[in-house]
C-alpha cells in the first residue's frame, strides 16, 4: 500500500468541510498563521498539494469537539461557508499562484485576535487590510472618551490594544508587529550609571516619572504623550491600572520590594561608606572585619528578583526583572559596590506613585 | 534633442534595461496622480530636473548650512535627533546623486520607470483583477520598488555620509551612521507603505469597510473586556 506521501496529487480529493472547519477555527481563534497556512502553496486544502488534513501533523488545524460545539465557531463557519466567500476560497485554492485571502474573514479574525489578546496576530490581519493605523486611532479615541468618563479600566484596555497593534517598520529585514521588549527597554532606562539623583528614573519628579513610566509600559511614546495633558491623579490611576493589567503577579513584587527596602537599609551604612570612598580602604579593624565577613550586598538584588543568578551581573538581574515585572524596573537604580554593581530599590518619598502601586505597604 | 522637447534616454544599470521617452521639462507626475513614496531628490534640494551640477552644490551647501544652524539652536530630543539625522542624510544623498550626470540620469529613469510600471499594474488589475497578467506585473513592480528604495534610500544615504564633501559640510561621522541605519530602514519602509497603500489589493480581496460598524465593534470589545 502506498503511503500518503507517495500518492499522486492528481488522485487527491479534499474534503471541503475540513477546509472550511480549518478556516473557521483559525478565524474564531484569531490565528493569522494557521489562516495563511490554509492558503499556502503546500496547504492540505489544495488539491495540487501532497499534504492532507487527515495526517496527524495537521490535526491542530481542525477544531476539537468542544470548539466545534461553541457558538463562536459556528458563527465563523457560517461566515466561511457564505456562498460568495466560499466560492472565492475554492477558486483561489485551485489557482497556481498566491491566493487572495477573503478580507471579510480577516476582519473577523482580527477582532477575535484582539479579544484573545493576540495583538500581533490582529496587527497582521489589519495591516493586510490596510486599516491598522485607523483601527489603532479608533481604539485610542474610545479609550480617551472612557478616560473622560472616568472609566480607567476601559481606557487602559483601549490604550493597551492600540499600542499592541503597532508595527515596527524598522524591523530587519521586513516590518513586523511590535512585541513587548521590556528587557531591552529596561536596559535603555538604566543604560547610564546615575551620577546625580535626576539621572535615576525612580527619583524623577512625578510629572516626568509618569511620562517615562507610561512611555515605557505602553511601549509607545506617542500614545503616552496623549496622556500628557491629564492631571497627575488621573495618570497615577491610569498607571496603577496599567501595571495591574500587564503584571498579574505585581503584588508578589511589592512584597519583595518592601522586604528589600529593609534589607537595603541594613546595608545602607556600608553603601554610604562606599560612596564616600571608604569602602575599599577600611579605617578600623571593625570595618575590615565587617567588609570581610559582612553580608553580601548582592543579596539585595537577588531578593528583589526573587532568585539568585550565580555570578549574575546587574544587567542580567535587570533583564529578568523587566521580563517578570516590567514596572519593577522603574523603582530601582544601579549602585556601585566595590568592583561590581548591584540593583537597589529606590523611590521618591514625595511622589504619589509608589504608594498608589502598593510599594510602601507590606500587604501590597 | 528631438522635436517637441522629447529626448530618448537609455538606462542599463544592473537589472534595469529601459528605453524610455519623456519630456525633458515635462512633469512625469502627470502620468500618475500620486507619486508619493518615490523619493524625489530634486525636490529635496529645491531644484528642477535640468539643474546644473553647480546649482546642485550651491543649494546643497545652503540647505545644509541652514540645517546645521537649526540643529545648533534646537534642544535635542530623541525624536528631533531622528528627524535631523534623516534630513541630513537626505541632503547628503541628494547632493551625491545629483552632482553626477550619469548617476542622476540612472536614478531618474528608474524612478520614472517605476511610476509607469505602477500605472501599468493598476490598469491591468482594473481590467483583469488578480489574473496572471496583473500578477506578473505586480511581482515585477514589487521587486523593482523594493530594490529602488533599498538602493536610493538606505544604501545611497549611508554611502553619501562617507563622501568627503558631505563629511565636510555635515560633520557626518560613524556615530551618525550607527544611529542612521535604523532610522533609514524605518524611512524606507514608510515610503514603501505610502506606495503600497494606494495600490490595488492583491494579498486580500478589497475590503468593504463600514467604519460605523467598526466603531461599534471596537466599543463592544472594550466594553466586554472592561466590564
Amino acid at each position: 500500500m502506498k503511503s500518503d506521501r507517495r500518492r499522486s496529487p492528481e488522485t487527491k480529493t479534499v474534503e471541503p468541510e475540513l477546509a472550511a472547519k480549518a478556516l473557521a477555527k483559525a478565524v474564531c481563534e484569531g490565528d493569522i498563521v494557521n489562516f495563511r497556512l490554509v492558503f499556502s502553496p503546500f496547504s492540505p486544502a489544495r488539491r495540487s498539494s501532497t499534504e492532507r488534513f487527515e495526517a496527524e501533523k495537521y490535526s491542530y488545524l481542525l477544531p476539537d469537539d468542544d470548539l466545534e460545539g461553541s457558538m463562536v465557531f459556528k458563527e465563523a463557519l457560517q461566515l466561511v461557508q457564505k456562498t460568495e466567500t466560499w466560492e472565492h476560497i475554492q477558486k483561489e485554492l485551485e489557482e497556481k499562484r498566491p491566493a487572495q485571502m477573503p478580507s471579510e474573514l480577516l476582519m473577523v479574525l482580527g477582532d477575535h485576535a484582539v479579544r484573545a489578546g493576540k495583538y500581533t496576530s490582529a496587527a497582521q490581519a489589519y495591516e493586510l487590510l490596510r486599516i491598522r493605523p485607523r483601527i489603532q486611532e479608533e481604539y485610542l479615541r474610545q479609550a480617551d472618551a472612557a478616560l473622560d468618563e472616568g472609566n480607567i479600566r476601559k481606557a487602559v484596555r483601549g490604550y493597551r490594544i492600540a499600542t499592541g497593534l503597532a508595527y515596527n517598520y524598522a524591523a530587519f529585514p521586513e516590518p513586523l508587529p511590535n512585541v513587548p521588549d521590556y528587557q531591552t527597554r529596561a536596559l535603555m532606562l538604566h543604560g547610564q550609571y546615575p551620577e546625580r539623583p535626576e539621572d535615576c528614573v525612580a527619583l524623577q519628579e512625578p510629572q516626568s516619572f509618569l511620562s517615562t513610566a507610561l512611555s515605557y509600559l505602553l511601549l509607545d511614546a506617542e500614545a503616552a504623550a496623549r496622556l500628557g495633558a491629564r492631571s497627575v491623579e488621573t495618570r497615577v490611576m491610569f498607571l496603577k491600572e496599567l501595571v495591574a493589567q500587564i503584571d498579574v503577579d505585581w503584588n508578589e513584587f511589592t512584597e519583595r520590594f518592601h522586604d528589600t527596602l529593609q534589607l537595603a537599609k541594613e546595608f545602607g551604612k556600608r553603601l554610604e561608606q562606599h560612596t564616600q570612598g571608604r569602602w575599599l580602604t577600611p579605617r578600623s579593624l571593625a570595618e575590615e572585619i565587617d567588609q570581610a565577613f559582612g553580608e553580601d550586598p548582592h543579596k539585595i538584588t537577588a531578593h528583589l528578583l526573587g532568585r539568585e543568578i550565580e555570578g549574575g551581573e546587574w544587567w542580567q538581574y535587570l533583564k529578568e526583572l523587566a521580563y517578570k515585572h516590567p514596572a519593577g524596573v522603574l523603582f530601582i537604580s544601579r549602585q556601585s559596590v566595590g568592583e561590581r554593581e548591584i540593583l537597589v530599590p529606590r523611590y521618591r518619598a514625595d511622589s504619589p506613585v509608589p504608594a498608589a502601586l502598593g510599594l510602601l505597604t507590606k500587604s501590597g | 534633442m528631438p522635436a517637441g522637447g522629447r529626448r530618448q534616454w537609455s538606462c542599463s544599470t544592473a537589472g534595469w534595461k529601459i528605453e524610455y521617452h519623456f519630456a525633458l521639462s515635462g512633469k512625469i507626475e502627470s502620468m500618475s496622480d500620486n507619486v508619493q513614496g518615490y523619493v524625489n531628490y530634486f525636490e529635496i534640494l529645491d531644484l528642477d530636473e535640468t539643474a546644473k551640477p553647480g546649482e546642485v552644490r550651491k543649494n546643497y551647501r545652503k540647505k545644509m548650512k541652514d540645517l546645521v544652524f537649526e540643529i545648533s539652536q534646537a534642544q535635542i530630543t530623541e525624536e528631533r535627533r531622528a528627524h535631523y539625522l534623516l534630513e541630513m542624510a537626505k541632503l547628503n544623498a541628494a547632493f551625491c546623486l545629483l552632482r553626477d550626470t550619469a548617476s542622476r540620469e540612472a536614478y531618474w529613469n528608474e524612478r520614472r520607470y517605476l511610476i509607469e510600471l505602477e500605472e501599468m499594474w493598476r490598469e491591468a488589475a482594473a481590467r483583469s483583477g488578480n489574473a496572471v497578467e496583473s500578477d506578473a506585473l505586480r511581482r515585477e513592480f514589487d521587486s523593482k520598488v523594493r530594490s529602488f528604495l533599498a538602493k536610493y534610500v538606505e544604501e545611497l544615504m549611508l554611502d553619501a555620509g562617507r563622501d568627503k564633501e558631505c563629511v565636510e559640510a555635515s560633520n557626518w561621522d560613524e556615530a551618525h551612521e550607527r544611529h542612521a541605519s535604523r532610522i533609514l530602514r524605518y524611512y524606507r519602509h514608510r515610503l514603501y507603505q505610502q506606495i503600497l497603500e494606494r495600490l490595488p489589493y492583491y494579498e486580500v480581496t478589497p475590503p468593504r469597510i463600514d467604519w460605523e460598524e467598526r466603531q461599534r465593534t471596537i466599543g463592544r470589545i472594550l466594553a466586554g473586556s472592561a466590564s
